[in-house]
């Protein structure tokens, strides 16, 4: 593994040109700062890079580099290009590939290569552009259905989109050759985030456990470590498990909005299942609170009541 | 499980919280207009000409039929002809088939379609929808205006203003403390602006979908509240605050605005859950077309 903290060379002082939706006016430090960066060799052609929670993938072409995502803020999408830089200095990123439309994932094109071909399917795209975000630059080039092949530069992956999971127009990067499945912000290792923000729950689980009909042996995610197919699998478990527990919670009385019983109702009820997940202690109340509300107030939108397509790829 | 509407309930241990019937207090606000909670939501409902018109019909089989007989009591010998669904959540609008299964229910188009994705035990599907913002409504002797400005909360969220009476009625927008939560299913990059166009109409009564009846004054600071705390949530992200730590949001923001705010019902519980929310907010970028500045929903036209 290594280490990118050569900060003075990569303007670590550097001005925040793009403000995301910020609409607070004067300095916003986060956007600019620099951020370390490691990078790391999956298999073949593909490297891992992230910044200690968020993850990502790029792949080496015979030209070029196809980076996914941008990570968070301008200042970690300068730092990516610079990791990338290192790994590959002839390399240039001419393809950026977006897995879904979020501002922390894919909101910086602009500042981590403002002239690179732009991917993304079309319900992402569609956010994106009527998002109208600073730094965030809408696809060159949109995908619709649910699975499209790309051989760019010599490099080979496809883009599948399951149906609605977290966030719009999310997609896993299926790399056939090297058995390796990358996908963002839906299996992350240990308990769910915070509040599940923005996940569709209702078609999540059958959705995401289509992509077990596809030949793949290591998962990388969109935050924390590598992990493989058992734990793909037992993470979705828990989902599943939740909304069993969250069901009984609203029949036990239990207020979805009351943090201190929450907590205490997890600590009492799922803490010998669950304890020793990650971060089981800051979200699993949390986690229950979110799935709470889906018996309470049905799922959200069209896409949190999408009657989710189960058939294998 | 027994032969109930259970929503999307699936576990048979939930029947005797479905048929639980909450005790209903029912206030009149003005010559053919009441409102009744069940101590948590609340709602309004209509005499008209020959029958009843009401909104919502609360979020279970049981609430759904201690609504109807209160409304039986305050306007006896009239039934229910006409239900009006605010938006699309459960736990306002889920059990028509258990209020008055053969009224005529009216939706915002998008609601409708909501609605008939769901495909909820219990909850009717709208057989007359509505599209645009602003709809002038003549139902049974009774005229009222139906407003929808954009995203706000839920999906194709009405809210009613009578102006005869002074009044506006609004589910699950505004509240009248800061008893937010999570803020499930709200759309935020345009919910301050929406909702302070209210203020733009005549009204001194205000009615939220939940809590006690508020006025004029209490509406706009729940505008100015949840404006402040978009901000100070934004401050704290661009301060480097863990921001996806519960306590430190809790402390920033809560910090910051307990002068201003600190005295709405709720403030000291919910202040860490709603910045927590809202701060993703700005981190994400906002969840789908709702929450983008020209409105609109994913997946409408494979819907439509």
């Amino acid at each position: 593994m290594n280490t990118d903290n050569d900060k003075a060379a990569q303007g670590q002082a550097s001005p925040c040109e793009h403000c995301g939706i910020f609409t607070i006016g004067g300095d916003i430090p986060i956007q600019g700062s620099w951020r370390d960066i490691t990078f790391t060799p999956v298999r073949d052609n593909i490297w891992s890079v992230s910044e200690g929670i968020y993850r990502s993938i790029f792949l080496r072409g015979r030209e070029g580099v196809i980076a996914f995502d941008t990570l968070t803020t301008p200042g970690t999408a300068r730092a990516y290009a610079a990791a990338v830089g290192r790994v590959y200095p002839d390399n240039p990123i001419h393809t950026i590939v977006y897995s879904h439309d979020h501002l922390d994932h894919t909101g910086y094109a602009a500042d981590m290569a403002p002239d690179a071909r732009i991917i993304a399917h079309d319900l992402c795209d569609k956010v994106v552009r009527a998002r109208r975000s600073d730094g965030q630059l809408p696809a060159t080039e949109v995908f619709s259905g649910e699975r499209e092949s790309f051989d760019i530069d010599g490099a080979y992956f496809e883009l599948i989109y399951p149906g609605p999971t977290h966030g719009d127009g999310n997609i896993a990067v299926y790399l056939p050759q090297s058995r390796v499945l990358f996908m963002v912000d839906t299996v992350i290792p240990g308990v769910g985030y915070t509040f599940f923000p923005d996940w569709h729950l209702l078609p999540y689980v059958p959705v995401m456990k289509r992509l077990l009909s596809l030949d793949w042996d290591l998962f990388v995610p969109g935050h924390f470590w590598v992990t493989d197919r058992r734990g793909f699998i037992e993470n979705l478990d828990y989902y599943d498990r939740m909304s069993d527990i969250a069901q009984q919670a609203v029949l036990d009385g239990l207020d979805p909005h009351d943090f201190a019983e929450l907590t205490k109702y997890t600590n009492s009820n799922l803490k010998d299942e669950f304890g020793e997940l990650f971060r089981f202690g800051e979200y699993c109340a949390l986690n229950l609170s979110r799935y709470m509300q889906q018996f309470i107030t049905g799922g959200w939108g069209i896409e949190g009541n999408w009657q989710a397509d189960t058939t294998p790829f | 499980m027994q032969a109930i509407n259970t929503g999307l309930f699936t576990s048979p241990g939930a029947v005797a919280y479905l048929k639980r019937e909450p005790d209903m207090q029912v206030g009149q606000l003005a010559e053919r207009i009441w409102t009744i909670t069940d101590g948590v939501r609340r709602s309004i409902f209509l005499e008209g000409d020959t029958g009843i018109v009401a909104f919502d019909t609360f979020g279970t089989p049981g609430a759904a039929r201690a609504y109807a007989g209160a409304m039986a009591k305050a306007v006896p010998g009239k039934a229910v002809n006409t239900i009006i669904y605010t938006h699309d959540h459960l736990d306002h609008a889920g059990f028509a088939d258990d209020l008055a299964p053969g009224a005529e229910i009216i939706a915002d188009e998008m609601c409708a379609r909501v609605i008939r994705l769901r495909g909820a035990s219990g909850q009717l599907v709208p057989t007359r929808t509505l599209s645009g913002e602003h709809h002038e409504m003549d139902v049974d002797g009774l005229r009222f205006t139906l407003l929808n400005p954009g995203p706000t909360h839920g999906t194709g969220n009405l809210s009613a203003w009578f102006p005869d009476a002074g009044l506006l009625f609004s589910s699950d927008t505004i509240l009248p403390n800061a008893r937010y939560g999570l803020m499930p299913d709200y759309h935020l990059c345009n919910f301050v602006r929406l909702m302070r166009g209210f203020l733009d109409f005549d009204w001194d009564v205000f009615v939220p979908g939940r809590f006690e009846v508020a006025d004029r004054a209490r509406f706009a600071k729940g505008c100015d509240f949840i404006e402040a705390v978009q901000e100070e949530s934004q401050r704290a992200f661009a301060e480097f605050v863990p921001i996806w730590v519960l306590e430190a949001m809790q402390g920033y923001v809560g910090g910051k605005l307990a002068e201003c705010f600190g005295d709405l019902d709720g403030f000291d519980e919910h202040i860490g859950l709603i910045s927590l929310r809202i701060v993703h907010h700005y981190l994400m970028g906002g969840w789908g077309l709702e929450d983008t500045p020209e409105g609109g929903l994913v997946l409408a036209d494979e819907t439509a």
